[in-house]
């Protein structure tokens, strides 16, 4: 009963037959082919006494290596792993969502920073030493994430990395954080949550920027004074979201605002999202925040607005997506949306750091389409390079070297965004000042090159660097903390 | 003289039915399965075993868990689909009811969660129980509906899954959706707080091994498997087995026979989801106490890939879904591994076979390695994804039996060599 069934039998047997032929011809080599098996099984018995196997040479080597090499300036530099002694590269970790639902934000945002490491390297690289980016598709799924991560925190000569410049993801930088401070490696997250400051839960996750409840907290300082005192808010649920609605209900606190209705964590993405769409209509809110996926927070909108709701809206960063500029319906947006984000946009302003971003685009992927978030990618270099700069000039650039190092660099983000460090009390560090955009359909110029001149994905700077009151006196600690 | 009968004469039932019919079957199976536990070891001979070698390595480690995993889930689909016929979507649900109860016993209680911090003698089992429970609770519906409709049916499943896991009390129970909660601890205890008997979440030595807490995962991952395998290949010789056969083949017919439909359908649908509770269960613990429990991952593409590793290793067979699971997780990242290999190679063939294949969107290669990807190539992590498709639509096509099917051929094909007919 267990073999297959007589039919399939009978055709596995035609099939047999029609390929009679060609085993036939295999057969004359059978003998032979057991013959050399057999010498290769006791070619490989003797190898054993004789040869060290590859991997013992490469795994035992200590992450706090003796091994050292001389710099330029014939100072001794402490190496580990991840670092290409007699080539002077140094490898980084790139662990991004390149074929997962982020992968038209991540993909440009790797991009950007691959650029950046080709133009450094261009310029001589860091004290003579080159950066050499290992990137690694998660497909935004934890289990991928964390292979990924066995892999580049690991030992190998070719792939191990003595940092992360980006670890893309909340959920997945969460699957990960505690093995960065058992294996002493820093990580740059793609992920705004407001807990990546606290040691006990991100305590090698070196965040960028404002996190999405200080975030929260000025655009929602900002949107009362524009728009009115009656909030409704709608999230998705986790540390994205409700961290964000976090800083909706203690800046309306704060202020003494009414919050009309209270949606936080009720979204979904891809779900039904009609109960929370009748909820705001139904509420008299002057203005809602929203924190979802794009895809989500455009159906919301505009779903709402069918409905005949006439209120204003706005959401943390990943809320938005500039391509709506292009869809249907993009006046509703235009006339009631008001982006936040968390650094200065492609073009804008004249910063030494924009320009340089936008002449190394252009130099390395002339034919790139123009993005925003090719920002964010070279912000990553940036940030990364300076870590790594400050460990060469420390003399060392082992994981523990760098991640040292991390704790000790002022990030100069040269005008394209607020500076970074991380040294001292979260609460003195943080950066709290974001930016406000506000939708301009007739000013964007969607599709062009990153060579063209004058581009702009429809944005009018409305305030940036914004700090308002409710987030200069907050007391940092983790608005949303899960279990 | 039985160990030189001609093969496959088989002169009662019980010879007909037996699990290894020939002794080079029996020892064949031995060997493999020690190769299998020795191979994360660095140990002579399996260290020079090519493919042994690398897949024991620490980051191959984490997928061969993670396809040991798959494999178990497999195991208990093909009860369902292969073996009583029943097409199934939901079983990434029932994954998931196991999750949930491994996360709900054995997990430690919080502020924002509940737990109970059992240890894993007991949530293990009881993730199964769970799950089968819930599955005999579906069964009934597996009456009314067959085929194309039993699918849409269980594919509700999952969304209800997920729906739940949003509610206040699906937090309490999984965590916040998309941070979800930590895991429960594999260690091997008598009860809650008492002494660790073994420890399986830490790195120790074991007589004269240096165990890694993934090596030990995977050993006691690699256990279960092994178990479960048995266990499923031995029903399908039981009473039961025949009955859930009977049922595929012609379900009318079957009853004419005498089986009850009900309850043997009943069995089909609580065996296979307890597979499925042990699977989900073993899931969110495979990257020890730093990984995540995080019950929204048990969706349709699960279920799919579920699907789609019966239908490449094998259905209706115990070792198909064992070769599906390994071929269907394992073969992507050996593609992948080749072509980030195949981008470094510098040497005059594979130099030449780099620049045929990989381009970085400039020119005509295969593979665009750029980390974006415009024009017609596509990326490795895309290719693997068409891969993936084609492969089902070919198998489903050309091989219905599957990976299973093709050795079973090629095996027939030597033990009658070099007598044909």
């Amino acid at each position: 009963m267990t073999e297959p069934n007589v039919a399939s039998t009978r055709r596995f047997a035609a099939q047999c037959s029609a390929t009679r032929h060609f085993v036939k011809r295999c057969l004359a080599t059978r003998h032979i082919v057991g013959a050399l098996s057999v010498v290769a099984i006791l070619a490989s018995a003797c190898n054993t006494s004789t040869d060290v196997p590859d991997t013992a040479a490469t795994s035992d080597v200590p992450d706090t290596a003796d091994a050292t090499a001389n710099t330029a300036d014939a100072m001794p530099i402490k190496t580990g792993y991840g670092v290409d002694v007699e080539n002077k590269i140094i490898r980084v970790g790139v662990n991004t969502d390149l074929s997962g639902p982020y992968t038209t934000l991540t993909s440009k945002v790797a991009l950007a920073q691959e650029v950046y490491w080709k133009w450094l390297n261009n310029q001589g690289g860091i004290n003579g030493w080159k950066v050499e980016p290992v990137t690694r598709d998660n497909q935004y799924k934890i289990p991928k994430h964390e292979e990924n991560y066995n892999e580049l925190a690991g030992s190998s000569d070719d792939t191990s990395v003595v940092m992360f410049s980006t670890s893309t993801g909340s959920p997945t930088t969460s699957a990960i954080a505690e093995k960065l401070v058992e294996d002493d490696i820093a990580a740059l997250p793609i992920s705004w949550y407001s807990g990546w400051a606290d040691p006990a839960i991100g305590e090698n996750v070196f965040e960028m920027f404002a996190n999405y409840c200080v975030e929260a907290i000025n655009g929602t300082t900002y949107m009362s004074e524009k728009h009115g005192n009656k909030v409704a808010l709608a999230t998705v649920a986790g540390s994205y979201g409700e961290d964000g609605a976090e800083g909706v209900k203690i800046a309306a606190e704060a202020l003494g605002l009414e919050v009309v209705y209270d949606g936080q964590g009720q979204l979904r993405a891809g779900g039904d999202i009609s109960a929370v769409v009748t909820r705001i209509v139904n509420s008299g809110a002057d203005w809602v925040w929203v924190a979802a996926d794009p895809s989500t927070v455009r159906q919301v909108i505009g779903d709402a607005y069918e409905q005949g709701f006439r209120g204003y809206w706005a959401g943390n960063g990943p809320s938005w997506n500039p391509l709506f500029i292009t869809l249907p319906g993009n006046e509703v947006f235009d006339k009631y949306y008001t982006h936040s984000y968390y650094s200065v946009l492609w073009g804008m302003g004249e910063s030494e750091g924009m320009k340089t971003m936008i002449a190394a685009m252009r130099e390395y992927e002339p034919e790139a389409v123009f993005d925003d978030v090719y920002v964010l990618g070279w912000i990553q270099g940036l940030a990364t390079s300076q870590i790594l700069e400050t460990a060469i000039s420390l003399g060392d650039i082992t994981r523990a070297g760098v991640l040292k190092a991390a704790r000790t660099t002022e990030v100069d983000m040269q005008g394209i965004a607020p500076n970074q460090s991380w040294t001292g009390d979260p609460n003195d560090y943080i950066v709290r000042a974001t930016y406000l955009y506000d939708i301009d359909v007739a000013s964007a110029t969607s599709g062009r090159s990153v060579s063209d001149e004058g581009n702009n994905n429809g944005y009018v700077l409305l305030k940036g660097p914004y700090i308002s009151e409710t987030a200069k006196n907050w007391d940092f600690k983790p608005c949303f903390v899960a279990s | 003289m039985t160990s030189f009968r001609r093969p496959l004469l088989h002169t009662c039932y019980t010879q007909d039915t037996q699990i290894f019919p020939t002794w080079q079957q029996k020892a064949f199976c031995v060997t493999f399965i020690a190769v299998l536990v020795l191979m994360p070891f660095d140990i002579p001979v399996i260290s020079h075993i090519p493919v042994i070698r690398f897949l024991g390595d620490e980051d191959w480690l984490h997928p061969v868990t993670e396809t040991l995993v798959f494999a178990i889930a497999a195991l208990g689909l093909n009860i369902l689909s292969g073996v009583a016929g029943q097409v199934s979507l939901g079983h990434a649900f029932f994954m998931g009811v196991g999750a949930c109860t491994a996360a709900y016993l054995g997990g430690n209680p919080t502020d924002a969660t509940w737990g109970h911090s059992l240890p894993v003698w007991v949530w293990l089992p009881l993730s199964g129980v769970s799950a089968a429970v819930v599955g005999m609770v579906v069964a009934p519906v597996a009456i009314r509906l067959r085929g194309l409709y039993l699918a849409v049916a269980t594919l509700g499943l999952v969304f209800l899954g997920i729906h739940l896991s949003y509610t206040s009390w699906g937090r309490k129970i999984a965590g916040v959706p998309e941070q979800g909660r930590r895991p429960p601890s594999l260690d091997i205890r008598l009860w809650k707080d008492d002494r660790t008997l073994l420890n399986l979440e830490d790195d120790s030595r074991w007589l004269w091994f240096d165990v890694s807490d993934s090596q030990k995962r995977y050993l006691f991952f690699l256990l279960i498997t092994v178990a479960l395998a048995f266990i499923a290949k031995n029903l399908i010789r039981t009473r039961t087995g025949r009955a859930l056969q009977a049922i595929r083949d012609r379900d009318i017919a079957a009853s004419v026979m005498g089986v009850h439909e009900l309850r043997y359908k009943l069995v089909a649908f609580g065996l296979s989801s307890f597979y499925a509770g042990i699977a989900g269960a073993l899931f969110v613990c495979m990257s020890g106490d730093t990984g995540r429990v995080l019950v929204q991952q048990f969706d349709l593409f699960m279920s799919v890939e579920l699907i789609a590793i019966l239908l490449i290793g094998g259905v209706g067979t115990t070792a198909g879904p064992l070769i599906g699971a390994f071929f269907v997780l394992l073969t992507p990242k050996f593609v992948e591994k080749s072509t980030q290999w195949l981008e470094k190679a510098e040497d005059s063939t594979f130099g030449f076979l780099s620049r045929a294949i990989l381009t970085e969107g400039d020119d005509f290669g295969v593979i665009n390695t750029s980390v974006q990807t415009p024009g017609w190539s596509l990326s490795i992590y895309d290719w693997n994804v068409v891969f993936y498709g084609v492969l089902i639509v070919v198998f489903l096509i050309a091989e219905p039996l599957g990976l299973f099917g093709i050795w079973t051929r090629i095996r027939n094909y030597w033990r009658q060599w070099p007598f044909s007919y």
